[in-house]
């Protein structure tokens, strides 16, 4: 046993050996996201976003004269393997500070091994509302589900004036949280909820809930979900005969979703970071250079991870030394025109930004409107 | 009004969990073996109707395909995965299928990406009134064609040869070794039928979400061990009744005990149940 | 210590001790008692979630792990009283369904934190090397128990069962009272490695304790040998942190783990154990092999 081991210090150094010779004078940042397992696809897109920031800098100079490296590592969203890769970073690794690329159970248990250790951490669009509370180092570039789920009430019962609602609710901490927020808000918008279903994170087919929806009548559905269950939900629905509005979040936020729902998509709304018809050259700067580094279009997850990484990029340039808590300081108090629109922090940790409003006409996402509502999107404060 | 809608929903359910499960229970019946990489080859069913279907622009040819191609894929698994192994402890059989099954999703992530494909055009979308209810032609053809499959499957097994010799071979293997039967055939013929069944229900599947992704298997693989061990294991009448029990069962379920118990629980629930009552699951089987 | 071997090599043992601890437990039932078992995530679940209720609650640590081990022995103790009913492939899938269904309610209780799990669990106060000692300690304490046990009359019972059940019965040994108490010592043990699970990652949810881990858990004992306590260990702390060795083929890490299970199965079922037996005893073997 002890042989054993023995042995493990001794591959660590050699790692350490091996490591330290390439990385001379180069600025490291931390990544975790799944590259493997069921949330390939949003670890993938949330990587090469996160790079094409890293890329982007790299070419304006780097970070204060030093080229800065991403060193991701592949958590597979799961909480047990994140606990060991942030220790790896930051013990290993000695980055100055982390991003989440990865889900909320992922995050959440990282970001106290972050906290513990004095290292800033930012989770890019995990949205679990315990994250930013491990502590003042962990903060976040995306909406919590429940400051979401208020925007979604007050674009169906405002905007779009719908006030009879049936709720689809994907049975997990985001699709959850976005109801309880959307729920929170509904009688303050005159919205009722005439049903509830929820429905788990591996169900394809909706035949039944589609069916009891037909028998609520509803004016609108505000359904919560994922591209990959939204887009056979939307489908599904719209076969079946149902023609009332659906509103989706973030989580649509995809071609994938569009290619998925097919002529279904037309007209679904979404509340989201990524405004595609941006005038800002920041969006559509980092919209037009994803689709060229990564070969299909941008998404929410992809402006999210790029985000993340040009907070932790602009706030190392800003603290101008590789001191964590000048870092952490310098995100806390950091002002940003970034992908996902002008960020600051508040604090708890938690992004002060504008929710973007798409729609899906003729095969793509577009401007709807934007919600700029201070004080309905205003976030936790602890 | 809603209740025969919600059956109606159940029974498309039901005939996807059939066309996967009447082939995981053939081999059970066969083999003894736990065959969970089943579900991997329901997955392969399904990509390559949707690419076939793509690149030609015929679902029936995609269909052919897929069950023809997959079919071969289901011979081969035996051939190199399970005859070797045969003589060992069903676990060996079973967590080696487990290993299997795994492998062959990250295969089909590694190969075809993280995102799945959909169909580019996609068939049979259209809406056709049936009773009063709106359905998706995709979803008839997902009852009719288990229908005609399994249908196709009892006229193959009651009357003809190849079928009696299957059944022979089922009910008592050395007694049909003995006269004159080639049980290494009929393992094969298993096999290949099984294998093309989970292939339509992979097709089927694609029609009925516009998806198919490389984790599309998991649900079906574990809630099909389920449904066969409710059936009676290597009892396919048994198989069927359970499927479409479970697809009605869950489709009311959804709505009215979604508080109370996951969609993908109810199945074990029901199997946890039927086996403390009647070890033998719930159609039973002639102990042999 | 963390100042010497480094967070990452102590974060990396903590793992791999907790899962040696894991898997030994499985290996009580499955290896030494011969029942396959394809729920154990469930019984590492009761115990992670018990553990964590009470020390969130304000319980000490040592008081919450202990409670969380009597939780899962308990559960333990009326599936392994289920399970007498049921055999071979059909115990095989009633663990499955027993897994599936902790999931499944698990998922519903608003008051387990629901979808949205425990975070927050607090710290064991033992410090980050303190903790690994500890879990170390632990896991070498249940290896010694099992080798202990392998070699009682307890050990030689199950042997007998795992066995030949049937025959075990009619030479009078009592094989269900021996089954329940391998399904609680086991179950038990899970819900140990469960609490010390929860305080090292301190946030469970749901998705922790699903069919992948009971698997996982399971892989290690079957590439151990099933049975074999020496070949359990190794199994489990290699197979524990290959995820984080296999990083730099990341794209192909699920794929190879997926593989090895099956290679390992198809090409030396006795598992590590078997395979460096049969290498040292080749000849010998070949001989005693013919039927």
């Amino acid at each position: 046993m002890k042989s054993f081991f023995g042995k493990v210090p001794f591959l660590a150094l050699a790692g350490v050996l091996a490591a330290g010779a390439a990385a001379a004078d180069t600025v490291k940042i931390g990544f975790n996201a799944p590259l493997t397992g069921f949330a390939a696809a949003d670890g993938k897109s949330a990587n090469i976003g996160a790079q094409l920031a890293v890329d982007q800098a790299n070419a304006e100079g780097g970070i204060n004269g030093k080229q800065i490296e991403l060193v991701v590592y592949d958590d597979q969203a799961s909480p047990k393997n994140s606990v060991p890769i942030a220790n790896k970073l930051i013990g290993q690794d000695k980055v100055k500070i982390g991003i989440s690329g990865s889900y909320s159970g992922a995050t959440r248990a990282a970001a106290g091994v972050y906290q513990a250790a004095g290292i800033p951490y930012i989770s890019a669009y995990a949205v679990h509302p315990d994250i930013t509370r491990a502590g003042d180092y962990v903060f976040r570039t995306s909406f919590v589900g429940e400051v979401q789920g208020r925007a979604g009430a007050k674009l169906v019962g405002e905007t779009l004036g719908k006030k009879k609602v049936v709720l689809i609710v994907l049975k997990n901490d985001f699709g959850k949280s976005l109801a309880n927020g959307f729920k929170e808000k509904a009688a303050l918008f005159g919205i009722t909820v005439a049903g509830e279903y929820e429905y788990s994170i591996k169900d394809r087919q909706f035949g039944p809930i589609v069916s009891k929806v037909k028998a609520d009548a509803p004016e609108a559905i505000y359904a919560t979900g994922y591209f990959f269950t939204a887009g056979p939900l939307v489908n599904q629905l719209r076969a079946a005969g149902v023609t009332v509005p659906v509103i989706g979040q973030e989580g649509y936020d995809s071609q994938k979703f569009i290619e998925i729902a097919g002529a279904a998509a037309e007209g679904v709304v979404i509340t989201t970071s990524l405004d595609r018809d941006s005038k800002s050259p920041e969006t559509s700067g980092f919209i037009a250079a994803f689709e060229k580094k990564a070969g299909y279009k941008a998404d929410m997850v992809a402006a999210s991870g790029h985000t993340a990484a040009k907070v932790a990029i602009a706030a190392m340039r800003k603290a101008g030394t590789d001191d964590p808590k000048a870092i952490r300081d310098a995100i806390a108090s950091i002002t940003l025109q970034a992908s996902t629109g002008k960020i600051s922090f508040n604090k708890l940790g938690e992004v002060r930004k504008d929710v973007q409003v798409q729609v899906v006409r003729d095969g793509q996402w577009h401007h709807y409107s934007v919600i700029s509502d201070d004080k309905l999107l205003a976030p936790p404060e602890m | 009004m809603l209740a025969f809608e919600l059956f109606m929903q159940g029974l498309v359910q039901g005939s996807i969990y059939a066309l996967i499960a009447v082939g995981l229970t053939l081999v059970y019946g066969l083999l003894r073996i736990l065959h969970v990489a089943h579900a991997g080859l329901f997955t392969l069913g399904g990509y390559i109707g949707v690419l076939v279907t793509n690149a030609t622009g015929s679902l029936a040819l995609a269909l052919l395909t897929a069950m023809i191609a997959v079919g071969f894929v289901g011979m081969a698994l035996y051939r190199f995965c399970y005859q070797p192994i045969l003589d060992r402890p069903p676990y060996v059989a079973l967590i080696a299928s487990i290993g299997l099954f795994i492998a062959m999703e990250e295969i089909f992530r590694i190969i075809f990406g993280p995102y799945g494909l959909s169909y580019t055009a996609p068939p049979l979308q259209a809406p056709i009134i049936l009773l009063g209810m709106n359905l998706k032609a995709a979803e008839i053809l997902t009852m009719v064609g288990a229908l005609i499959l399994i249908g196709g499957l009892g006229v193959l097994a009651g009357r003809t040869r190849t079928g009696i010799a299957w059944r022979a071979t089922v009910k008592d293997p050395q007694m049909a070794e003995s006269f004159g039967i080639d049980i290494v055939k009929v393992r094969y013929l298993n096999f290949f039928i099984g294998s093309a069944l989970a292939a339509a229900a992979g097709v089927m599947v694609a029609l009925l979400n516009n998806l198919v992704e490389p984790t599309m298997g998991s649900v079906p693989s574990y809630k099909a061990l389920a449904i066969i061990v409710l059936g009676g294991l290597g009892n396919v009448r048994g198989t069927l009744i359970a499927s479409l029990a479970l697809g009605v069962i869950e489709s009311f379920g959804t709505i009215y005990l979604g508080f109370l118990l996951d969609r993908d629980a109810i199945a074990f629930a029901f199997l946890i149940l039927v086996l403390m009552i009647r070890p033998q699951g719930l159609v039973g089987r002639s102990n042999g | 210590m963390v100042e010497i071997i480094g967070a990452y090599q102590v974060s990396l043992i903590t793992t791999m001790g907790i899962s040696v601890i894991l898997a030994l437990s499985l290996n009580l039932i499955t290896g030494f008692c011969g029942q396959i078992s394809l729920g154990h995530a469930a019984f590492i679940g009761a115990g992670a979630y018990g553990a964590a209720m009470l020390t969130t609650a304000g319980w000490p640590f040592a008081a919450g792990l202990a409670a969380g081990t009597a939780i899962a022995a308990v559960l333990g103790l009326v599936v392994g009283l289920a399970s007498l009913r049921v055999r071979h492939d059909f115990l095989a899938i009633t663990t499955m369904g027993v897994g599936f269904l902790f999931l499944g309610v698990v998922r519903q209780q608003e008051w387990l934190g629901g979808e949205m799990g425990i975070s927050s669990i607090p710290d064991a106060g033992l410090g980050k090397g303190g903790y690994m000692v500890l879990v170390v300690l632990i896991a070498a304490a249940i290896a010694l128990f099992s080798v202990h046990l392998k070699r009682s009359w307890m050990g030689y019972a199950f042997d007998a069962i795992a066995d030949d059940e049937d025959t075990a019965r009619m030479v009078g040994v009592d094989a269900a009272r021996y089954k329940l108490t391998a399904f609680a010592m086991g179950t038990g043990l899970a819900g140990l490695g469960g609490g010390l699970y929860a305080h090292d990652v301190k946030f469970i949810a749901p998705d922790s304790f699903g069919f992948i881990e009971s698997i996982t858990i399971l892989s290690m004992v079957v590439i151990g040998g099933i049975g074999p306590v020496w070949g359990v260990i190794v199994a489990a702390a290699v197979l524990s942190v290959l995820p984080f060795w296999f990083q730099f083929i990341e794209e192909y890490k699920l794929l190879l783990y997926g593989g090895l299970l099956f290679a390992v199965m198809r090409f030396s079922p006795g598992g590590l154990a078997g395979f460096v037996a049969g290498f040292v005893a080749k000849h010998k073997r070949r001989r005693a092999a013919a039927p």
